[in-house]
């Protein structure tokens, strides 16, 4: 009782009505998730200039993604999706949720912990598993030593998730979107510490005690440790105490079931990665480190627009999906849908058109050789129109978990992953090796059509009538003014502008044919009078006024 | 959203307050009906509905309980009136209501200490609650309109003679065993209208078409949602499959305001005869196969339970995969196509099938050729390495683990320097490739598939696997063109280790091999 009193005297919380409204939610946040996207990619891309696309980078990026995928195992997806609804319900409890909440980290911190053990003492199998070293391309030990220093981010990992999800229950989304932009600092500053550090990391033997192999992972881990531990102040303010307690809840019971299904949707979208990975570093170098930042650049959009929409829209959602308000619900899913339309489509198009001129222009200097920078460009050309299909994925998963349905999202993702592996095998006999990682871009992109085309069916199917027609609608009207603004694009690109053959050269396509195709599909979408757009651009307009 | 008859024990401990009187197994009507279950409640006139037994006739029926203080002037009048209409209402015969058995008041069948205010005993009807059936799915619109059909048969019935039916609650109306709704709970309201019954047919109807229940009057049902202005939302806003018609004429029966509104159940009628007829015709069209998250059978086994009430979700099922199969099969088609653009534009790039180019070996190769250089050996077999490593004498090597995929006999894999800032020998002398074969053999022709022209190559012969650079002889020295390379060697005395030595960079002070082969003299 006491922790809600404490909330509506919050000065952050008093200036609206109990739930902020989605645009403004979405607006505060869209900053912070900007920024934190923004210095995320900034130290990869210092990363390649400083380490390059090679072996080291290839290692690290990989040895990197294992305490994520397994925290992911042990805990992610179950936060994400089921958390922060059932924190939302219990605050109807007589103590407003606090004995829930507090039973929640406790059990949520010890498998944490226990698992972030297990993981270490197993870090050369994990390593096995998902580098594929057969060929002579990749470099399994370095991996391994980087995954010993690395892995202990799980832990922090799942206390940040727990955290966050509190005080995204509470309606406090500020610190925990600029928590990460803390970590990336550290991180740049790891890098920097790395470059500074004199020697070479020996990959024959590897040796653990490399002074670059140490700065470089205990860096990063310090970065994720510091990212948790900014939210504890946060905490403090909304009034929450940590009391270890270790019952349990009848509720953790259905979070039980459900978890078991989230669970297998983190393994089976595992086994797609698995293969991914071990494909990459079979087929050559720098694979995994390509795969790796094209795949982030091609998020960066969708985490801008995307994920503020999302964080804003699933507490709406799950409230609609509790009061089985299956209208409000629909709603929400089809605005999603087709504000993402109208806002990620023309980009997809301008990604397509400029991406070997994004790759070389911002990772083709330092150590990164122009040829590999260029490969990440076209992969992310290549995979640039799943943007839409992602994140029409990502929303169908949230309104599934809305409903308490975590067995269809699971079922969407073994089909996904069914369709992907063949594909990902083709890749590697059809294309060059070196080309390999444009092919599986491409496949990654194709199956999130699947799953985009899956998910609408099977909502459809439990949901009924979704507006289709009216989705469909906007999405062809966005891909033709993509078209449009793609063509014009690469019409001036052929006509006025020298190839992509260096740094300078990159950055002018860029700067010319960037502008030149937003402007036109955007163009387009306004003198079709698309009605989205309207929403979509006053919310940027704002986040212009106000940087 | 499951509303059970298990589910009603409140009901039960509500009555319970007023002692000796309707739990299970006690009587009433001066002993005449013996109580069994009951079935819901009419809170408007505190009306109980209870299955019977008749003690005398030993069959069972629908006691509709009047329950209240005879002292209480307003309940008694407004019990009188419900007796009353009751009669009336009890000269029609139709399937769609019970047949009224008798109507019981205070000193008339009801005991004075018995706390009724009136009794309506009907025939019981065998089958499921109205509620029961709609508890787990919503039904088809065109179940929903065959099941009404006959109900509303009976209210229009009623209304040509001018009488109320009172069909305006759902736990008074059943579902008998051959598929029909009936008023199996008879006993219209004192101040209930025409209007109210047609409002009342609609209000099922809803129920029917979306498991909701759209007036004030039943608590213990899920209620429609509303819309902003008040109304509650048609049901095809619920349920996009719901036809047009049927959804827009359960708003309409229940619209207050003239206009509009269906206000005979005439009307009302008319449209659930085209609904059935339009079922009809899809039926005999296709039959939808049974799906599986409908397993539960009611106990009595009726009819309608037995159906398919979701069938429509079915058919939206199979759309479903259909639709998913053919995205799968377009992917896939898409991932080739896509794989040949990448391919297509991988290819641009000059890797492989360049021209070959030969060249001759130069005459006095190598200020360090100190032995007379006999005659250029000829060509015989190509022979393949035993092993190849990078060979570097400064600096870190280049690329260590990817040597053996200059001899690996793919044209899709090579071996690459790294990328220098200056060219040789600003950072180191060269940078190379030492192979090393079985046994010492004559070289006559080393041939280099590269991209990168202008690479200047030599080729040496080692000592050992790791000779320092003085040690090794130049035998061939050549500048690579983009393709094949064909370097004549000056020298046909055996070796068992052949340094091929990169002493100038290709463009932008990287050199890459894509495949060197090894021909010995003849």
């Amino acid at each position: 009782m006491e922790t809600r009193t404490v909330r509506r005297d919050e000065p952050g919380a008093a200036d609206g009505e109990q739930v902020p409204s989605l645009a403004k939610a979405s607006g505060s946040m869209a900053v912070a998730t900007l920024v934190s996207r923004v210095t995320g990619f900034g130290w990869k891309v210092l990363m390649a200039w400083l380490v390059g696309i090679n072996v080291y980078n290839d290692s690290f990026t990989i040895a990197n993604t294992l305490p994520n995928i397994i925290f992911e195992a042990l805990l992610g997806g179950v936060l994400a999706s089921v958390v922060v609804p059932l924190l939302v319900r219990s605050q109807d409890d007589p103590d407003g949720g606090a004995a829930y909440t507090n039973r929640l980290l406790t059990v949520g911190m010890t498998g944490l912990a226990v698992g972030t053990l297990i993981a270490v003492a197993a870090a050369p199998l994990l390593t096995s598993l998902y580098v594929d070293d057969s060929t002579g391309r990749a470099n399994g030990d370095l991996v391994t030593a980087f995954a010993y220093l690395l892995l202990p981010e799980i832990l922090f990992y799942g206390l940040f998730a727990l955290l966050s999800a509190i005080l995204q229950a509470r309606h406090v989304f500020g610190p925990t979107a600029w928590a990460p932009v803390v970590n990336n600092l550290v991180i740049v500053a790891t890098l920097v510490a790395y470059a500074v550090t004199p020697g070479e990391i020996s990959l024959n033997p590897v040796r653990m005690g490399d002074p670059k192999i140490l700065v470089l992972g205990i860096g990063t881990t310090l970065g994720i440790v510091v990212q948790s531990a900014m939210l504890l102040p946060a905490l403090r303010r909304i009034g929450f105490r940590f009391r270890w307690n270790f019952g349990f809840d009848s509720r953790l019971r259905e979070f039980g079931g459900l978890a078991l299904w989230i669970l297998g949707y983190v393994l089976v979208s595992q086994v797609g990665m698995v293969i991914t990975q071990r494909v990459l570093t079979a087929a050559a170098a720098g694979g995994a480190s390509i795969y790796a930042n094209a795949w982030l650049l091609f998020q960066l959009p969708y985490g801008v627009i995307g994920v503020s929409l999302l964080t804003a829209i699933l507490p709406r959602m799950s409230k609609a999906a509790a009061n089985n308000d299956i209208d409000k619900l629909v709603d929400d899913l089809s605005t999603g849908s087709r504000l993402s339309a109208v806002m990620l489509v023309p980009i997809s198009a301008v990604l397509t058109v400029t991406g070997s001129a994004i790759g070389v222009a911002l990772f083709g200097t330092g150590a990164t050789d122009v040829a590999q920078a260029e490969r990440l460009g076209d992969a992310l050309a290549f995979s640039a129109f799943g943007l839409l299909p992602y994140a029409l994925v990502m929303l169908q998963l949230r309104v599934f978990y809305a409903m308490k349905d975590a067995r269809t999202p699971t079922l969407i993702m073994v089909v996904m992953t069914v369709v992907k592996i063949p594909l990902m095998y083709m890749c590697a006999a059809v294309v060059r090796p070196d080309q390999v990682v444009i092919a599986v871009l491409l496949v990654n992109s194709l199956t999130f059509v699947v799953g985009a085309v899956l998910g609408q069916m099977w909502l459809w199917v439990r949901l009924g009538n979704l507006h289709s027609k009216k989705v469909v609608r906007v999405i062809a009207v966005s891909v033709l003014a993509g078209v449009v603004g793609a063509l014009a694009a690469w019409g001036i690109g052929r006509v006025a502008l020298p190839d992509v053959r260096s740094l300078v050269t990159a950055w002018v396509n860029l700067v010319v044919q960037g502008p030149v195709a937003c402007v036109i599909a955007f163009g387009v979408l306004v003198a079709l009078k698309v009605p989205e757009l309207k929403p979509a651009t006053s919310r940027i307009t704002r986040l212009v006024r106000r940087g | 959203m499951t509303t059970r008859r298990t589910e009603y024990p409140m009901g039960e401990g509500a009555a319970g307050q007023r002692p000796g009187t309707l739990v299970p197994g006690g009587v009433v009507g001066d002993g005449r009906y013996r109580l069994l279950a009951e079935f819901g409640l009419d809170e408007r006139v505190d009306a109980h509905l209870w299955r019977g037994q008749d003690n005398q006739l030993r069959r069972d029926v629908a006691l509709t309980l009047l329950v209240g203080d005879p002292a209480n002037a307003t309940a008694a009048n407004g019990a009188r009136r419900v007796l009353e209409r009751t009669m009336h209402a009890a000269r029609i015969t139709h399937p769609g209501t019970s047949r009224v058995l008798d109507v019981l008041g205070p000193g008339n069948g009801i005991g004075r200490d018995e706390g009724l205010l009136g009794i309506v005993v009907a025939d019981w009807s065998q089958g499921t609650d109205l509620v029961d059936l709609i508890a787990e799915h919503p039904l088809p619109p065109a179940t929903a309109a065959r099941l009404l059909e006959p109900l509303a048969a009976a209210v229009e019935l009623a209304h040509h003679s001018g009488m109320v039916l009172g069909v305006d609650h759902p736990q008074r109306i059943r579902v008998t065993p051959d598929g029909t709704l009936r008023l199996s709970f008879p006993g219209p309201l004192p101040e209930a209208t025409l209007q109210d019954d047609v409002r009342g047919l609609g209000a099922i109807l809803y129920l029917l078409l979306t498991g909701r229940w759209p007036l004030r009057n039943a608590p213990a049902l899920p209620h429609a949602p509303l819309a902003p202005d008040g109304q509650v939302v048609p049901p095809r806003a619920l349920f996009g499959y719901i036809p047009y018609e049927l959804s827009s004429a359960a708003v309409r029966s229940l619209a207050d305001d003239a206009t509009g509104g269906i206000r005979t159940s005439a009307g009302l009628l008319r449209v659930l005869e085209r609904a059935k007829q339009n079922e009809d015709a899809t039926q005999a069209i296709a039959a939808i196969p049974p799906d599986d998250d409908e397993g539960v059978e009611d106990d009595d086994g009726t009819v309608w339970t037995t159906r398919r009430p979701a069938n429509d979700r079915a058919k939206r099922r199979k759309l479903a995969i259909g639709v998913t199969v053919l995205a799968v099969a377009t992917v896939g088609v898409l991932a080739w196509v896509g794989m040949e653009l990448i391919s297509f534009f991988g290819d641009s790039s000059p890797t492989s099938g360049g021209p070959t180019v030969v060249a001759t070996a130069p005459g006095s190769a190598g200020g360090n050729s100190g032995s007379a250089a006999p005659k250029p050996p000829q060509p015989g077999t190509p022979i393949q390495a035993a092993g190849v490593e990078v060979f570097n004498t400064k600096g870190t090597p280049d690329n260590p683990r990817k040597a053996n995929r200059a001899v690996d006999g793919d044209q899709k894999t090579s071996w690459k320097t790294d990328k220098y800032q200056q060219p040789f020998p600003a950072l180191k002398p060269g940078v190379g490739i030492m192979a090393s074969f079985a046994e010492s053999v004559p070289f006559a022709e080393v041939v280099i598939d590269s991209p990168s022209s202008g690479t200047v190559v030599e080729v040496r012969t080692a000592p050992s696997e790791k000779p320092a650079l003085e040690e090794t002889k130049v035998i061939g020295r050549a500048t690579l063109q983009a393709g094949q390379t064909k370097l004549q060697l000056d020298t046909a005395e055996p070796t068992q280790h052949l340094l091929v030595w990169i002493t100038t960079l290709g463009d932008g002070n990287v050199s890459e091999l894509t495949e060197i082969g090894f021909v010995r003299a003849q």
